[in-house]
This record gives structure tokens, C-alpha cells and sequence, in this order.
């Protein structure tokens, strides 16, 4: 090795050492960590699976949906959050819905975060029987958001023929769109109308993070319950039991925010 | 050791008349008569030393050519404005070089074309060829008579003269050059007064003090200091990084227009992004060019205060290395205590009355005129109320005078003889005369010695009467100026000749730091490079041949205008004064100019805040209203808006020149309340004043055409 | 308990544990970095790798040093994924393709960990452990052994010798990051995180749907990712994934590991110069930033700005359930302060004002506290450049640690402190410019320009979180991304090394009362001030036509 030029030398050694490390550290210890986890906490380090009649039905930390073949919600289960991983809490393709805090315009090709949160806000809303209304939402569960033009004002997001969801802004009489019209030189007003009082929860109109949120907020289970209750017969006392039984608190009093835990919730639902 | 044997060195320096060319205040005047030399710097081979403003330059020429092509009054005033920020900046320098041109003018009169003297052998006066001064070589011999010019530097070989150096120092008394010893150098340009003197000529041709005085003066091979080129670089780091950030904007503005098809293009944003104007505005708005465009003026002015104090600096990197000096050599005589001791106590022995010794100390110094004998006579009359009587009252006095030898003096009178001198050699005389000397005298002399002062024993024939204590006295407001020191981080040696115990006395009622006794030349060399090995930047003065290894050892070496050539030669300035007191002020000086590079550095980024809360609404608001907030100020108008940031970035060039060539304030103190004053000052003063700047411009061309 | 109050609570008690933990781990580090001895597993890896352990190395061989293990590692990463499909434990992954291959090389070597990809449908187990796992510790350690080593400039005198690489690179892996590692390894398994080499498996749901379980050496993987401040998780959402981050608490633990050894460094740095003083001011430098910065994205998101955050209630959209968003706020702040990248929550639909906080954060140089050693050597550049601006005010040659920062230390630190706002500017304005760019966007408008800002701007400072909905798994992107991350990494590592040796061949200044002190609260705010002004000068422009845009109206 003496006979080399530096530079060379170098390589050789950056070589060696990237080989001895990637022992160290992408052999030995990944095994190591793997042998002691599983020794010590193997429920955990292999997914903290679920079974049910001795059949794995998920995994404890992993959400589901709770939704027939179609894709509607089957009544007699609490409703975990929407989610954006594939079609919908598939592990093999996680995901966020990463649109932005403004985005309220729907595109031929998507409809927009604001319409996706009226949509499921009303779609919550029947489903609980309580009303879906929202800030920024027209009656029919779009954004309401306008485009204004010197002339004229148009609710970008309600196709025609649908009624605007207010007859004149600002003087300008407001029309519904027409499809495949461009209105990008418009001046962008959302609407924020005279909601007050919102009936269904955050977390019930957002997608989560990772796709697989197994939790919902301790409100939207309330909402949820005398729905459940009524599907299944069961007393309400009963089911809002089962919710407290399933729900799990701040960490040490801060950490975090108190979720019920939707799966679980469910199979207890089943087994009473 | 007595007064007689070591007599003190260098005297205090008289007052001088003040020669100071402008007070530093702008003088509007001064202001036209450098225009023409502000418009020859905008030669883009000069512009190009300065980063800053050259990119400045170029953005001007750009944005002549834009208007050109596309004339509105918005474009116009904005390259007129571009213009006069570049022509602002040349001024600034062309103004600092002017008033060395000022002081380098009185120079040149005092080089007018001399003859000189040569003489073929240096020892033959009387054989000589007239030929002019320029012609001289290293090593020439010279002769020089009552009324002529000396031909050139050197130091004289032979006689003694008095000698005119108004034409360089300005001090109108004349000054003793005789050869040998400290006082040999002259300069050439000065003038003899009397009497004949053979100067051996140690310059090169074309390099006389003088000439290399109006170089420096005039900054004609001005060199950039090692903080000035630092500065340089960070100048350039952010001018690139702000030009970056302008330019890729461009996309940016592109694509906001794009999604917003139905805002109208306007003077600033198009479909094409950004106009030229707005964003040549921009950047030059964002670079740093208030320090940019004052940076070599601060440098330029900050060797002209020092030779507005008389004092020659040899490089720009001497006035900077000025400031960061840690340790200060001062020579103890003639900085510290006044030139000469004095007589503060008459200590009698045993059976011999305070007045009596007074009285016989008295008689004994009436003809002895140097300081040490002055001041027994006077104090002898305020304490005692002796009267002093003129040597010629006493007919039958025999004055013995000091020699080397015998290292006394004294009088014979009426039968009586007095002597007062060394201890030594007193006590010896006494003895010679038949007396027998006590311990008790030497008690006292140690006493007076171990307190630091000076003992003059006074003896009768054959019996000792007392002792005059001498007394150094240190000069007033030194404690203080010491203290100053201290909180500013230096610290002050004294450097002298006394022995340990006088040295720490009067060391410890100066209040220096350190001292050093008995010391040699070579003592003085070995502390400053002990002091530099851990790390200190030395300073000191000197003008002897002997000091001339320690001042160029030094980091800043003060050589004394009355030195010998060699000193000169080896120190980095030159005090015309010979003030050794001045090292204190220069240090001040250099640490002023630092200040004020980086004061100006701070309020220059600091400026840009509010230029950005300017410029930023009135190129984006069109396109995103909500941008609009920004616009703290109210601006009437985008156009409005962008020109009044241009306008106060232009002018504030102005209103620092005299900043700049003054420098920032200095109070001496600790480095930690400097910086929160200066950043509260500059910092914080640089964020709020173009808020009210751009608005007040804003209030006024906001009626101007093309605003809205 | 109230949530604001919970989530202060959660904010201040994270502060706590690093305050707790800032003088051991220090003492620690510097005990590691500068100790004599070699432990017997180093002396066998020193004689693995042929390299004599206690000959050091001035500052131009360090460097080539660090650059040549960059460049076999990525050429080891690269040709690792091109032929996963011929390796052990592929998963039946296919080769990945060479754009993306080049990408996520680059990305795990130069600490940036920016992920173009989907884990859990791209990479094998052994891609996973055996190639971006060790790069998880090695990047790491190389980040630590440079700011060591700028450190080590600034404390010896005199010399040209700067340390070992290899000696700082085996200690920090083996000393440091692996213990720390796999102790948390195992409390995040505790706490949920899987830890197999199984297969994929499947199960039916209650609502008789399919489930596939996704498998993985998880909690080892998350361990390192968070300690060395990488953020490269198994599985596309990254730490939102409940198999990753099962719970508050691990979310807690999570956040404590990416920023505890860029917490500690500072007190290894004031041991190492011999002044805890030292330490101290930058580690309130970093501090007082984060704070800041945690406090004002606190603020955005639970005030939940702009129409659908209104529309919602709360600014909950890509945020998990368990975590909340004052939590997730807070993993965000600390995930950008630091050049981690790990996410538990969606950046792109955070706040206009908030997900601007973060990008401002990258854009800091993220050098509060920044990536393990990255953010300290990145801190002490812009020390040196506050210290040449104030020193100057005070009267003298500006000096910081006793050495003098003259005209080749400022071209040094200015050269260094260019490159990267310079990558972003650019990066962002190329994709901007062309269409290859822009098409990445998922959101229109403002928020699309700040989702090429942010790609741009997270490549760059080698972060690798990015506003997620942007599809950049292009040539062009994994190109220019990947551009932007080697020269963000190893462009400043070289003038960083080359300031060290500057400065340690430098002699001392004494200090005295005419010294600049670096050590009190003025001088603290000074850095704070020099830095966030200089940055927001910067990127003003862009910052204006992004979140700015967005979020005030």
C-alpha cells in the first residue's frame, strides 16, 4: 500500500472503512437491536398485531377503514379519519394529502382541500345527522370561493348548473361556472359566510398524516356514538363506556392530545 | 547617583501653533474643488478597485441604456440618481485626498529646488562643487551655512547650528542640531540659522522625508490596510450574494405574473418580470454601498488626523496596528514626570536645624542654574521664607561649579564652604576635609533613595548638615490617562534608567502597569519580544541610534522628529513634535478608524430593512395585495416608493462624508460598552433612520412626474 | 389540562431534558474526541481500514480524507440500489432507476436524506440497513468529526496538525452514535416501533378490506435517523408513521434525539478551547433562535391562518391524531432547525406562515442547533463573521477565541457562507425558469413556488424534509436536488477545514478589557441578530412571493 500514490492510498482506505463500518453499523447492530427486541418486547417489535378468533385482523397501531366495497361507511362502526394512503389507509403506499392552507380552487383534475373538507364535512354530517356546515362552505359542500371580475363574480367551484351559493357580491351578480371556461384573471375571494357553530370535529374532515391514523378525537367519537348505539341496538351509556375504555390520554399529563382508538373501539363493539 | 551625573534627556516639548488643515467638518467648498476629481475617478479602471461601487457603476450604465430605449421621467430620475450615488462615493475619496493634497502643498514649498554644497573630502571645508540637491547620492558630505536650505536628510558630522524646521513641523522656534549624540538629524528643506555644520546625506535621491511625506499625505501609493482588504472581502461576499438574490428573483416574478393574468403590467412588473430599473434599483438599494462608497475616504482620512497631530505614518497598516496595540513602552522622563526633579524636603542630621540646612542648601545652588539647583532655591523661599539673593549680592562668594569629576558644587563664602552633591562624592570631601561622616547619613540617602527619589547631600567642611530629597514629579492627569488605558485593554510599561526602587515608585504614583529599571537598550528590546511572543502588539516611542532596534522591533514605533536618522529611519511614524506623550493619541486615532469602518458597516445592512420594506410592496403588491402590509411607511406610490429608497441611498453618502472623515466618537472604555454604544448608534440607528428618510423623500417627490 | 398549555408544557419539558443533558453529553463527546486512547474494537478496525491512528493530518489531507469516504460511499450506495435486485433480502424490489439512484445516494451520504422515493415499495431490507442505515451513522459522524475539527483550529496554536479523520470518524460512529442509538432502539420498540426482518404479510380487515403489514428494521433505523439528525425514514410518511412514531411519547423522545448531540456540541467546544463561557453563548445563540422560531411556528398553526384552516377549525389537515398540532409543530420546528428532515406531520398543508417558519429555519444555514456537527461549524462561521463586524466597533482587529480574524479567515468564512444561499437561489430559480421544474408543483400559486423553495432550499442545507405534495421523483429534480445537496454538503466542508487550519496555525491573542467578549449576552445577540437579518436579507425576495404571498392578506 506504501507504493501508491496518496490519493489512491486514500480511496483504499475510505473503501476499507465504509466496509468495516457498514458491519459495525448495518450488520452487527440492526441484528443485535432486532435479537434483543424481539426478546424482550416481541408483541411490539413485530407490528403489535390484533387477532380476533385467532385471526389477525390488523395491527393495533395501524388505522382502518370502516367502509364497505363502495366505499360507504358501514353504519355500525365508529369511522376512523379520512385518509389518503391509496385508496385509503393502505399501508404500502402512505401518504399526507399535502395540499396547501389556499387551496380552494377545484382543477379539472382534483377538487380542492377546501372542497374536500366541505364534502366531508357534510358527508359527516348526514352520516351523524347533525348539520355538515362549515366556514367557507357552500350548502351543497363545496369551497365558496368566487372569482371577480370587473363585471361579474363567479363561484368557481359550483358547476352549472348549480345555484350559487349567494345571488351578488359586492354589488356584481354572482353566476355559477361554466366548465372548461378559464377564470384565472379573476381576483380570488373566498367567503366566509355567518357559520357559527360547527357541529362536526377537525379531525373528521382532515386527512392524517401518515394515511393510517388509528385514532379520532374523543368529540368526534361522541358524535358518533348514538349512531353506533342506534345501528347495533346498543344502549348509548354503553357504547360512550366503551369510548372512554378506549381512550387514551396525554402522556404523562402533556404529551400529545387524547385519542380514541378507532380499531379497537370497534372489535370491542363487536365482541359485546 | 546625583542629578549632575545623568542629566535628564529630551525636554518637554513647547507649545506649538496649531496646523491642522480643516477642522473635519465638510466644508462645501472643499466639496466643488474635488468634483472634478470625483468625475475622472468614474473611469471604470479606478471603479474597478472598489467592488461595491463599480457594480453600482454598471447598473447605472445598464439602466442609461434602458431609459434610453424606453424613456419615462420615473427611468430618467432613477439614473440620474444611480449616477450621483457613484459620483457621491468618488467625491468622498476625492475629498479626504484633497485635504492631503492641502497639507502636501505646504511641503512642497519647503522642497524648492536647493544647490547643495559638496564637499570632495570631509574633512577639507574648504574644497567644494555647487551641484544641485537632487543630484546628491547616499553618503555625500555636505557643507551648510547660517541661511542656506539643507540640500537633503542626514545627520550632521561636524558643528552645531540652529536650525528652522517650520517648513516641516510647523514649530516656528528653531531647534539645536550638533553632531554626535540624538540630536544629529536633519531634514532636508529646513534651514540653517547660524553657524556652519557638515552633514553626511543619508537619503537615496527622489526619497527624502519630505518626498516620501507628500506621498503619504497625498495617498498616491495608498495600500490597502490588512482590515481595510478583510472588509473588502466581505463587501464583495455580500454585493454577490445580494446580486443572486435579485437576479433569481426574476423566475419568481415571472410566475407570480403568470398566475395572476389579470393584474395590468406596470413601470416595475411585467410578463417579463421584473423591470430593469426597479431591479437595478433593487440591487444597488441591498449591496452595501454607504460603506462601499466611504471605505477608502475613512482609511485616507485616518492618516490625514494624524498628520493633523503632526504625526507621519509610514503605512496605513502603522495606524491600524495603532489600535490594536496591547502594551505601551513609555519612557519614564519627559512622558510621565516633567523632564526634571525637584526639591520637595530638607532633611538635616542630628543637631542641625531644617532652616539651617535650607539656608546652607541655598547658598550652596544660587549660581547653579540647571532645574535640580533652581528648584532648592525656590523651594528653600516657600518653605522657609529664605530670601533668594542674586549671586552678585554676595561680593566675596567663589562659586565652585559642577564638574564630571568632582561631582559636586557648592560656594565658598566668608570663611565658609558648602558643597551639596552625590553622596559619594560629598561624603569623600568630608572626610578629605577631616570629618567623620555618621551612619546617619547614610540612613537618610537610603531612605531617599528607597522612596524613590533623589538625595543631594549637603555638607560644611569637615561636617555633613543634611539631605535635599529630589523629587521626580509626575505630570499631571497621568493616573488618569493610565486608568483610561486600562479599561481600553492596554497596558503601560514605564521604561527607565532609575534603579528598581526609584522606578517603582514613581511608578506606582503614576499608576503604569509595569515598569522596567535600569534599562539598556537591549532590556528594552528582549521585553518587546517577550511582550509580542504572547501576542501583544507592542507600542513605544524612541530617538536615539540605541532605540533603533526596539522601534523596529515594535509594532508601532514613534520616532521623535529630534532622533537621530537611524530612529527615524527604523519607527513606522515620525512625531514632528517629539511629544512622546502622543503615542497615547495615536492609538486612539487608529482604534477610531477601525470604529468607523465597522460603524458604517452595520448601518449600511442595517439600512437595507427598510429599503426592502420600500421596494418589496411596491414590486409585488399588484400581483399579491396582501403584500401590501408590508408598505409600514405608506409610500404614496410604487414608482414614488422605489425612487425615495434610491434618493436616501444616494444621499446618505453625503451626510456621512463628514462622519467618515472625522470619525466616529471615541471615549475610551472597555470594549463591551463601545460595542453596545455603536451598535445602539449604528445598529439600531440604521434600521429606524431610512424609515424616516425614505418617507420624508417619499412626502416630497411623491408630487414629482411619472410618481403615480 | 388545557392543550396550549399542554403543549408548552411539551415544548419546555423537551428544553429541560437538553439542558439536563447538555454538560454530560458534552463532557462526553470531549472525552471521546480528544482521548489518547484507542478501545480494542478500534484498534481492529484501524488495522481493518490500514490507517495509523495516532499520525494526524493537516487540514488539506483531513479534507481529501472526508471527501474521499464521501465519494466511495456514494459510489457504494449508488451501485448498492442499481443491483439490489441480485441481493439478499431485496423484498423482490426492483434496481432503482439511475436518476433517483444517484438522488437518494447523494441524499443519505450528505446527511440530507431527502427521499424522491417511497421506501416501503422501493428498497430492500438490506438497501435499508446495510446501505442507507450505515450511511444514517456515518454521515452523521463525518458532520461531527468536521466540526471537531473547526473547533480544533480555534483551540490549538501554533501547529498544522488538525486531528485524525479516520480516528474521528470511527470514535464518534462507535463511542457516540451507536450506543445512544441502540439503547433508544429499544424504548422505541417498547414503545411500538417494529423491529423484524419478516416478509410482507396480509391480513383481512373487521371491515373485510386487506391490510398489507409492511415490515422492517424500524426502530434501529429510526434510532440513527433522529440522533444524527438524517431523517431518511423506512416508509414514505416518514415519523407520522405509526410503526416509526407509535406514540406522544416516542414523538417526544423523537425531538429529543435529533436535537441532542447539536445541543451538547457547544459544551464540548467550550471544553475544547478551555472556556465553558464559550460553549455556553452559542449554545444561547441556538437557543434563543429555536426558541423563536419554535414559538412563532407554535403560533401560526394553532391560530390556524388562511381559508382552509378557517374552514377546518383547526390546522389539522396532515397532521396525526395522537400528535395534535401543537406537538407537530413543534417535531417540525426541530426537525428543520436541525438538517434532519424526519417529519411526524405534512409540512405543505401547514400554515402559510407557519410552513414559512420552516423554511426560514433551512434557511438560517440551520444552525439552531443544526445537524449533528453540521450546525456547530455552521454557528461558528457566522461567530466569525459578527465578531469581524463588532470587532471592528470596538477598535481593534477583530478576534474570536484569541485568534485574529483577518482578511483569509473572512475570505474563508464568506466563501463558506455563499455557497449555500447561492445553491438555493439558483436551484429554485432553474426550476422556476423551466418547465421540468415547475410541473413538480401539486399546489398552485404562491404555494407552489414555496414548494420548489422549500425542495430547494431543504436540499441544499442537506435537511430532506420537503412540502411533501411535490413530485419530484423527475431527472431533472433528482438531478439538480442532488446537485444541490453534494455541493451544499462538501462545497462548505472544504473552506470550514481550511478556516481551522488557518486559525490553528495562528498564536494566540491574550484577552484583555480592549477584547471583544464573546462570552456575554451581547454578544449573543449580536450572532442572533447577524444571522437572522442576513438571512432574511436574503431571501426577502423569495420569501415575499411564497409564503409571504400566501399567508398575509
Amino acid at each position: 500500500m506504501d507504493r501508491m500514490p496518496s490519493w489512491v492510498r486514500q480511496h483504499v482506505a475510505a473503501l476499507r472503512a465504509l466496509l468495516v463500518l457498514t458491519v459495525a453499523t448495518g450488520v452487527i447492530y440492526p441484528l443485535l437491536a432486532t435479537g434483543v427486541a424481539q426478546a424482550l418486547f416481541n408483541g411490539q417489535a413485530n407490528g403489535s398485531l390484533v387477532e380476533k378468533d385467532g385471526r389477525t385482523v390488523g395491527s393495533a397501531l395501524i388505522g382502518q377503514s370502516f367502509t364497505d366495497a363502495d366505499g360507504k361507511a358501514i353504519r355500525t362502526y365508529f369511522q376512523s379519519r379520512p385518509s389518503a394512503a391509496g385508496d385509503g389507509y393502505d399501508p404500502t403506499s402512505t401518504s399526507a394529502g399535502n395540499l396547501g392552507p389556499e387551496d380552494v380552487i377545484d382543477l379539472p383534475d382534483r377538487t380542492s382541500l377546501l372542497t374536500d373538507v366541505c364534502a366531508r364535512s357534510k358527508a359527516a354530517g348526514q352520516l351523524e345527522g347533525v348539520s355538515g356546515a362549515r366556514p367557507y362552505c357552500t350548502p351543497d359542500g363545496v369551497g365558496a370561493v368566487l372569482k371577480v371580475f370587473p363585471d361579474r363574480a363567479v363561484s368557481v367551484n359550483q358547476l352549472c348548473p348549480a345555484t350559487p351559493f349567494i345571488a351578488a357580491h359586492q354589488g356584481l351578480k354572482v353566476e355559477c361556472a361554466r366548465p372548461g371556461e378559464n377564470y384565472a384573471a379573476g381576483r380570488t375571494v373566498p367567503v366566509r359566510g355567518n357559520v357559527t357553530t360547527v357541529a362536526v370535529p377537525a379531525d373528521a374532515v382532515t386527512a392524517s398524516a401518515s394515511g393510517l391514523d388509528p385514532h379520532i378525537s374523543l368529540v368526534y367519537a361522541q358524535l358518533q356514538a348514538p349512531r353506533v348505539a342506534r345501528e347495533r341496538g346498543l344502549p348509548l351509556e354503553q357504547v360512550k363506556a366503551l369510548i372512554d375504555e378506549h381512550t387514551t390520554g396525554r402522556a404523562l399529563g402533556f404529551m400529545g392530545e387524547p385519542v380514541v382508538h378507532v380499531l379497537k373501539l370497534n372489535l370491542a363493539l363487536d365482541g359485546a | 547617583m546625583s542629578t549632575h551625573v545623568l542629566p535628564s534627556p529630551g525636554k518637554a516639548p513647547a507649545p506649538r501653533k496649531d496646523r491642522r488643515v480643516g477642522g473635519g467638518l465638510l466644508d462645501p467648498e472643499q466639496m466643488i474643488r474635488s468634483l472634478p476629481d470625483a468625475l475622472a475617478k468614474l473611469n471604470p479602471v479606478t471603479m474597478w478597485r472598489n467592488p461595491v461601487m463599480f457594480t453600482v457603476e454598471i447598473g447605472a450604465v445598464f439602466t442609461t441604456a434602458l431609459a434610453i430605449a424606453d424613456p419615462s421621467w420615473f427611468a430618467w430620475a432613477i439614473v440620474v440618481w444611480l449616477w450621483l450615488t457613484v459620483i457621491f462615493a468618488n467625491l468622498a475619496e476625492a475629498v479626504a485626498e484633497g485635504r492631503g493634497k492641502a497639507q502636501a502643498a505646504t511641503l512642497r514649498a519647503a522642497k524648492r529646488d536647493t544647490t547643495a554644497r559638496r564637499l570632495r573630502s570631509r574633512d577639507d571645508r574648504t574644497r567644494w562643487d555647487l551641484i544641485g540637491a537632487s543630484e546628491l547620492q547616499q553618503g555625500d558630505h555636505v557643507i551648510v551655512e547660517a541661511g542656506e536650505t539643507v540640500p537633503g536628510d542626514g545627520d550632521v558630522i561636524d558643528g552645531i547650528a540652529s536650525v528652522d524646521e517650520s517648513a516641516i513641523t510647523g514649530e516656528s522656534a528653531p531647534v539645536i542640531r550638533e553632531s554626535g549624540g540624538d540630536r544629529s538629524a536633519v531634514t532636508g528643506g529646513t534651514k540653517v540659522l547660524s553657524d556652519q555644520i557638515i552633514v553626511r546625506i543619508t537619503q537615496k535621491p527622489g526619497e527624502s522625508f519630505v518626498d516620501r511625506m507628500i506621498a503619504l499625505v497625498e495617498g498616491a501609493n495608498r495600500q490597502k490596510t490588512p482590515n481595510e482588504i478583510a472588509l473588502n472581502i466581505l463587501l464583495a461576499a455580500l454585493t454577490i450574494i445580494f446580486l443572486v438574490a435579485t437576479a433569481t428573483m426574476q423566475p419568481l416574478a415571472i410566475f407570480s405574473k403568470a398566475v395572476n393574468p389579470g393584474v395590468p403590467d406596470s413601470l416595475a412588473l411585467t410578463d417579463d418580470g421584473v423591470t430593469g430599473i426597479v431591479l437595478v434599483s433593487l440591487v444597488v438599494c441591498l449591496i452595501p454601498t454607504t460603506i462601499g462608497a466611504l471605505l477608502s475616504a475613512i482609511g485616507i482620512a485616518g492618516m490625514d488626523r494624524l498628520v493633523q497631530r503632526n504625526v507621519l505614518a509610514m503605512s496605513g497598516r502603522a495606524v491600524e496596528a495603532a489600535g490594536d496595540v496591547s502594551t505601551l513602552l513609555l519612557d519614564k522622563t519627559g512622558t510621565i514626570t516633567l523632564g526634571n526633579r525637584q526639591a520637595s524636603e530638607f532633611v538635616p542630621v542630628n543637631g542641625i536645624t531644617e532652616r539651617e540646612l535650607a539656608e546652607a542648601a541655598q547658598l550652596s545652588s544660587l549660581a547653579d542654574e540647571t532645574p535640580e539647583g533652581r528648584s532648592i532655591v525656590v523651594h528653600a523661599k516657600q518653605a522657609y521664607g529664605l530670601r533668594e539673593r542674586r549671586p552678585g549680592e554676595l561680593a566675596h562668594a567663589a562659586w565652585v561649579p559642577f564638574t564630571a569629576q568632582t561631582r559636586m558644587s557648592g560656594v565658598d563664602l566668608d570663611g565658609r564652604e558648602i558643597r551639596k552633591g552625590a553622596a559619594t562624592a560629598v561624603m569623600k570631601w568630608v572626610r578629605d576635609t577631616g570629618g567623620h561622616p555618621t551612619d546617619e547619613v547614610g540612613h537618610l540617602v537610603d531612605g531617599i533613595s528607597a522612596s524613590g527619589g533623589t538625595p543631594l547631600v549637603v555638607a560644611e567642611k569637615g561636617r555633613v548638615l543634611g539631605v535635599v530629597h529630589l523629587k521626580d514629579v509626575v505630570k499631571e492627569g497621568m493616573r488618569e490617562r493610565f486608568d483610561e488605558m486600562r479599561r481600553m485593554g492596554i497596558r503601560t510599561i514605564m521604561i527607565t534608567g532609575d534603579n528598581p526602587l526609584t522606578a517603582k515608585a514613581i511608578a506606582d504614583e503614576a499608576g503604569v502597569d509595569d515598569f522596567l529599571a535600569e534599562a539598556t537598550p537591549e532590556d528594552k528590546l528582549a521585553l518587546i519580544r517577550k511582550e509580542q511572543k504572547g501576542g501583544r502588539l507592542v507600542a513605544m516611542t524612541g530617538d536615539g541610534t540605541n532605540d533603533a532596534p526596539a522601534l523596529a522591533q515594535s509594532d508601532v514605533g514613534v520616532a521623535m522628529n529630534t532622533g537621530t536618522s537611524a530612529a527615524k529611519e527604523a519607527g513606522n511614524m515620525v512625531d514632528l513634535d517629539s511629544n512622546p506623550t502622543k503615542l497615547i493619541e495615536i492609538v486612539q486615532i487608529g482604534k477610531q478608524m477601525l470604529i468607523t469602518r465597522g460603524a458604517l458597516t452595520t448601518f449600511s445592512i442595517a439600512n437595507d430593512i427598510a429599503k426592502y420594506f420600500a421596494i418589496i410592496p411596491a414590486m409585488f403588491a399588484a400581483v399579491h395585495p396582501g403584500l401590501d402590509a408590508l408598505n409600514i411607511m405608506r409610500l404614496a406610490g410604487p414608482q414614488s416608493a422605489i425612487l425615495a429608497a434610491v434618493i436616501f441611498n444616494a444621499l446618505v453618502i453625503i451626510a456621512l462624508i463628514p462622519l467618515a472623515l472625522r470619525g466616529v466618537r471615541y471615549r475610551p472604555s472597555s470594549a463591551s460598552k463601545l460595542l453596545s454604544r455603536n451598535l445602539y448608534v449604528y445598529g439600531l440607528g440604521g434600521i429606524v433612520v431610512p424609515f424616516i428618510g425614505i418617507k420624508l423623500i417619499d412626502l416630497l417627490i411623491q408630487f414629482l412626474p411619472g410618481m403615480s | 389540562m388545557p392543550p396550549t398549555l399542554a403543549g408548552i408544557l411539551f415544548i419546555a419539558s423537551l428544553l429541560l431534558a437538553l439542558a439536563l443533558c447538555h454538560k454530560p453529553l458534552g463532557d462526553y463527546m470531549y472525552r471521546v474526541y480528544t482521548g489518547a486512547k484507542h478501545n480494542a474494537v478500534e484498534r481492529v478496525i484501524y488495522r481493518l481500514v490500514g490507517v495509523q491512528p495516532d499520525g494526524e493530518q493537516r487540514w488539506g489531507v483531513y479534507a481529501r480524507s472526508v471527501l474521499a469516504f464521501s465519494l466511495i460511499s456514494i459510489l457504494f450506495l449508488y451501485a448498492l440500489q442499481r443491483l439490489q435486485n441480485h441481493l439478499y433480502l431485496s423484498l423482490g424490489m426492483q434496481p432503482v432507476e439511475p436518476a433517483l439512484a444517484w438522488n437518494t445516494a447523494v441524499s443519505f451520504v450528505t446527511n440530507t436524506n431527502w427521499q424522491a422515493y417511497s421506501g416501503e415499495s422501493t428498497m430492500g431490507h438490506l438497501v435499508q440497513t446495510a446501505g442507507l442505515a450505515v450511511q444514517n451513522f456515518v454521515s452523521a459522524a463525518v458532520g461531527m468529526a468536521v466540526a471537531i475539527t473547526v473547533v480544533r483550529g480555534f483551540a490549538r496554536t501554533k501547529t498544522d496538525m488538525l486531528g485524525n479523520f479516520w480516528v474521528d470518524l470511527v470514535r464518534g460512529t462507535i463511542r457516540i452514535l451507536l450506543p445512544i442509538s441502540f439503547v433508544a432502539a429499544l424504548v422505541l420498540t417498547a414503545g411500538g416501533a417494529i423491529q423484524t426482518f419478516a416478509d410482507h404479510s396480509t391480513w383481512t380487515t373487521l371491515a373485510g378490506g386487506h391490510q398489507t403489514f409492511t415490515p422492517g428494521a424500524v426502530a434501529s433505523q429510526e434510532a440513527i435517523k433522529d440522533l444524527g439528525t438524517n431523517g431518511g425514514g423506512i416508509f414514505n410518511v416518514n415519523s407520522a408513521h405509526p410503526f416509526e412514531n407509535p406514540t406522544s411519547w416516542t414523538n417526544w423522545l423523537e425531538i429529543f434525539l435529533l436535537l441532542v448531540i447539536a445541543f451538547s456540541l457547544p459544551r464540548t467546544f467550550g471544553r475544547m478551547v478551555g472556556d465553558h463561557r464559550q460553549g455556553y453563548a452559542i449554545v444561547a445563540v441556538m437557543g434563543s433562535i429555536a426558541v423563536i422560531s419554535i414559538g412563532l411556528t407554535n403560533w401560526a398553526e394553532l391560530s390556524a391562518g388562511g381559508t382552509v384552516p378557517q374552514a377546518i377549525g383547526a390546522a389539522l389537515e396532515g397532521r396525526e391524531a395522537r400528535f395534535g398540532t401543537s406537538n407537530s409543530a413543534m417535531f417540525a420546528s426541530a426537525t428543520t432547525l436541525t438538517s434532519t428532515g424526519s417529519v411526524d406531520s405534512f409540512h405543505d398543508s401547514y400554515t402559510a406562515l407557519g410552513g414559512g417558519m420552516l423554511i426560514f429555519n433551512m434557511l438560517l444555514g440551520e444552525v439552531a442547533p443544526g445537524g449533528a456537527g453540521a450546525g456547530l461549524y455552521g454557528i461558528l462561521i457566522l461567530a466569525v463573521i459578527t465578531v469581524f463586524v463588532a470587532g471592528l466597533m470596538v477598535g481593534r482587529t477583530p478576534e474570536y477565541l484569541g485568534k485574529k480574524i483577518g482578511a483569509r479567515e473572512i475570505k474563508l468564512a464568506s466563501l463558506y457562507f455563499l455557497i449555500t444561499p447561492t445553491l438555493v437561489l439558483l436551484g429554485t430559480a432553474a426550476a422556476m425558469a423551466t418547465e421540468a421544474g415547475r410541473s413538480a408543483m401539486l399546489n398552485s400559486g404562491p404555494h407552489g413556488l414555496s414548494e420548489l423553495l422549500y425542495a430547494y432550499t431543504s436540499a441544499s442545507n442537506n435537511n430532506g424534509s420537503a412540502f411533501a405534495g411535490v413530485s419530484v421523483n423527475t431527472t431533472f429534480h433528482n438531478t439538480t436536488l442532488g446537485l444541490c445537496m453534494a455541493f451544499g454538503r462538501f462545497v462548505p466542508i472544504v473552506p470550514a477545514l481550511a478556516l481551522a487550519g488557518s486559525l490553528a496555525r495562528q498564536a494566540p491573542v491574550p484577552a484583555s478589557a480592549g477584547t471583544l467578549p464573546t462570552h456575554r449576552p451581547q454578544f449573543v445577540g449580536m450572532v442572533v441578530g447577524v444571522t437572522i437579518i442576513l438571512v432574511a436579507l436574503t431571501f426577502l425576495p423569495a420569501l415575499a412571493l411564497g409564503p409571504l404571498a400566501e399567508g398575509i392578506h
